[in-house]
């Protein structure tokens, strides 16, 4: 149909013309004359109007309702009885009509909930709709941007500096197993087949454990493990192909307030992490968090192969790192954590080689609730800071200590050791201080009143010591959540809402199953909390969740405690000599430094 | 289409959410085990249960796979 001819829009119905009157303006807009009819006309009057203004197209609606269907249907019959049917398009659309439903009454067209004007002027003028779909593009960001790392607290950037040099000073001619053997598993990834790769390969299972030893030796799986077979290769090559081709990725954002929203997968299998992933792609997650196992962390020295794992988190290794980043949408950002256990160099290596955008360094939590040696992960961090930088990847330092009963104050104080050691390698740190209902504020009832003053009060603090990104995790509201499905997604969804709210770089969330210990995540789970996440930051918008008075008073014992920690911890040699001293968290507050690796830093 | 093909399109896990008429929560989760045993699930297990005055609003789960499994909807892609 062309523009001579004008448009009806008619509401069959008794009170509703909303969705009509908008499509009136968009149609003006597009150079159409349209005539509007009022609701509660009959029938006979909306086809006397069609006739009276010889119009190309009637646009009925309706809210689908009983007896609706004959109404419409009997409609259609009138049309064709009057002469009108051959002559005009007839659609139809409302709450409850489907394009099925609108064919099987005898409409061209029927349009739902959810419908654009494009739509509807695509159907009046005889071709296919061109939506915009540039909502759903996204671009991948780097949430460091427009940080200087500028100290506003120079008391603890004076005390941080001091523990920090002293630190590097110390860590700057020791070595470790993980060092060497991230170096030869360069030299694997890069050199020629040949004699020299080869010889890489051999010291690196030398200064592997035993049963890593024996993987490559023997061939021995370790339990639970089983390599990929060729033809599940080739499924899932044509599962990934199949899937991005109908791509449609949603924007949970609605200001650009709203923080980058990352999801956590580690199901075991590279395959189903990468399901997953899509899932969380589709639905709205701007990044994805690689959990291995933690007997893989544990143990010196890493598998080979796509490698399979029947439970909690999956095996690193390069080609499982391949076939994931292979995967994932390009504007999606992809984090390899290497805060714990004894591969961390390796890690950030293979992260950086297979183009993570971020990882995860850590000192105090790593050592004193990750079950590794203060000294081993010092080291190690320091060579995992050299490849962040040489790779250019960001990463978050975490404060997961709190989980054991470290209080905040302490776990920030490490957190920030670590993250100052970064920024004076020219490293960017992300800080990541939990939103949880911790153990600490458990015993101090300090979120008895509500969860918003004390995690509104971590950030006040943070921001009033440096101009550095802060990322909440991970994930938000984490033992707050149960394993009903609308509570945690809730829960997840007002966390979310309060750190876009505090105007935070990133969030992490959970799924809404994340409390149910009997069995792996399942993928609809991880749609529930991003949906409800899409919903919070609808409702706020650009509004803002107001803490009470009580925040700023936690913010300012939470710097003072971070204070005193840090000037304590300035008597001892080394962070981790502090680390082992209990001064970031003692065994009485539950943090135990770890033995994972103790006693294997040596002298270059 | 018979029940095992749309079984197969499942990802990993099917979650049944209903409202169980019972006397407590005891028999809301053997209502609710056996409603997944209906559906030929067997890897079954409760998410959520609470029982309050007439029932219990219960979450019930039935994994078709787990990690290390063959998932028969990537068999499917080829």
């Amino acid at each position: 149909m062309n523009k001579d001819k004008k448009v009806l829009l008619a509401p069959l119905d008794p009170v509703h013309d909303i969705g009509l009157k908008i499509m009136n303006r968009a149609l003006k807009e597009n150079g159409y004359e349209t005539v509007l009819l009022p609701p509660d006309y009959q029938p006979e009057e909306i086809l006397k109007a069609a006739l009276d203004n010889e119009v190309g197209a009637v646009l009925i609606s309706r809210t689908l309702g009983y007896g609706v269907a004959e109404l419409l249907s009997k409609f259609i019959d009138q049309a064709e009885a009057v002469g009108l049917r051959e002559k005009v398009k007839i659609a139809i659309g409302g709450m409850g009509i489907r394009v099925e439903l609108a064919q099987e009454l005898g409409y061209d067209a029927g349009f739902g909930p959810g419908t654009v004007p494009e739509q509807v002027i695509a159907f009046i003028e005889d071709r296919e709709p061109v939506l915009d779909l540039s909502g759903a593009i996204k671009a991948k960001k780097d949430i460091t941007t427009g940080y200087d790392y500028a100290y506003a607290n120079k008391r603890i950037e004076e005390l941080l500096d001091q523990i920090a040099e002293k630190t590097m000073t110390w860590a700057a001619d020791k070595t470790t197993s993980a060092i060497q053997r991230a170096e030869l598993r360069r030299q694997m990834l890069e050199l020629p087949e040949g004699k020299e790769r080869e010889e890489a390969r051999k010291k690196y299972v030398e200064l592997s454990d035993e049963k890593i030893r024996n993987f490559y030796e023997n061939g021995t799986m370790p339990p639970y493990t089983r390599p990929l077979a060729p033809q599940e290769m080739a499924d899932l090559e044509k599962y990934v192909e199949t899937t991005k081709s109908q791509m449609r990725m949603k924007k949970l954002q609605k200001t650009d307030k709203n923080p980058t929203v990352f999801i956590q997968y580690g199901t075991g299998c590279p395959f189903m992490d990468i399901a997953h992933a899509k899932v969380g792609e589709s639905w709205g997650a701007d990044g994805v968090v690689h959990f291995d196992p933690s007997w893989n962390a544990r143990a010196e020295g890493f598998l080979e192969g796509v490698l399979t794992h029947e439970q909690d988190g999956t095996i690193i290794t390069w080609e499982n790192l391949q076939k994931i980043k292979e995967s994932l949408e390009p504007s999606t950002l992809w984090q390899v954590r290497a805060h714990r256990g004894l591969n961390t160099p390796e890690t950030v290596l293979l992260a950086g080689k297979a183009g993570a955008d971020m990882t995860k360094i850590n000192v105090a939590y790593g050592s004193l609730g990750g079950g590794t040696d203060p000294a081993r992960l010092t080291v190690d961090a320091i060579q995992c800071m050299k490849y962040a930088k040489e790779f250019g990847m960001p990463f978050d330092v975490v404060t997961n200590e709190e989980l054991c009963g470290v209080p905040a104050a302490k776990a920030f104080a490490g957190m920030l050791t670590t993250a100052h050691i970064a920024i004076k390698m020219g490293c960017r740190p992300v800080l990541q201080p939990l939103f949880v209902y911790s153990p600490e504020v458990m015993i101090t009832g300090e979120m008895e009143d509500n969860y918003v003053d004390f995690n509104a009060g971590k950030i006040m603090a943070l921001r009033s010591i440096i101009n550095a990104p802060i990322w909440p995790g991970a994930p938000i509201g984490f033992l707050t959540q149960t394993e009903d499905r609308v509570q945690s997604s809730l829960s997840t969804a007002m966390h979310g809402a309060l750190a876009s709210s505090l105007g935070v770089e990133a969030i992490s969330i959970a799924s809404s199953d994340e409390a149910y210990s009997g069995g792996p995540i399942a993928g609809p789970s991880r749609i529930d909390t991003l949906t409800a996440l899409k919903e919070s930051f609808r409702f706020f918008g650009s509004a803002s969740i107001k803490p009470t008075e009580q925040a700023a008073v936690i913010a300012e014992k939470i710097v003072n405690g971070i204070i005193d920690t840090l000037e304590k911890a300035l008597e001892y040699e080394t962070f981790p000599v502090a680390l082992y001293a209990g001064v970031y968290g003692s065994t009485a507050e539950g943090a135990y430094p770890g033995r994972g690796g103790k006693g294997t830093v040596v002298t270059k | 289409m018979i029940m095992e093909t749309c079984l197969k399109k499942v990802m990993d896990a099917v979650d049944i959410e209903t409202f169980f008429v019972c006397k407590d929560e005891e028999e809301g989760r053997e209502l609710a085990l056996a409603l997944l045993e209906k559906f030929g699930l067997k890897d079954t297990d409760i998410v959520f249960i609470e029982h309050s005055g007439p029932g219990a609003r219960v979450r019930a789960r039935g994994y078709l796979y787990r990690a290390g499994d063959q998932y028969a909807w990537l068999e499917g892609e080829n």
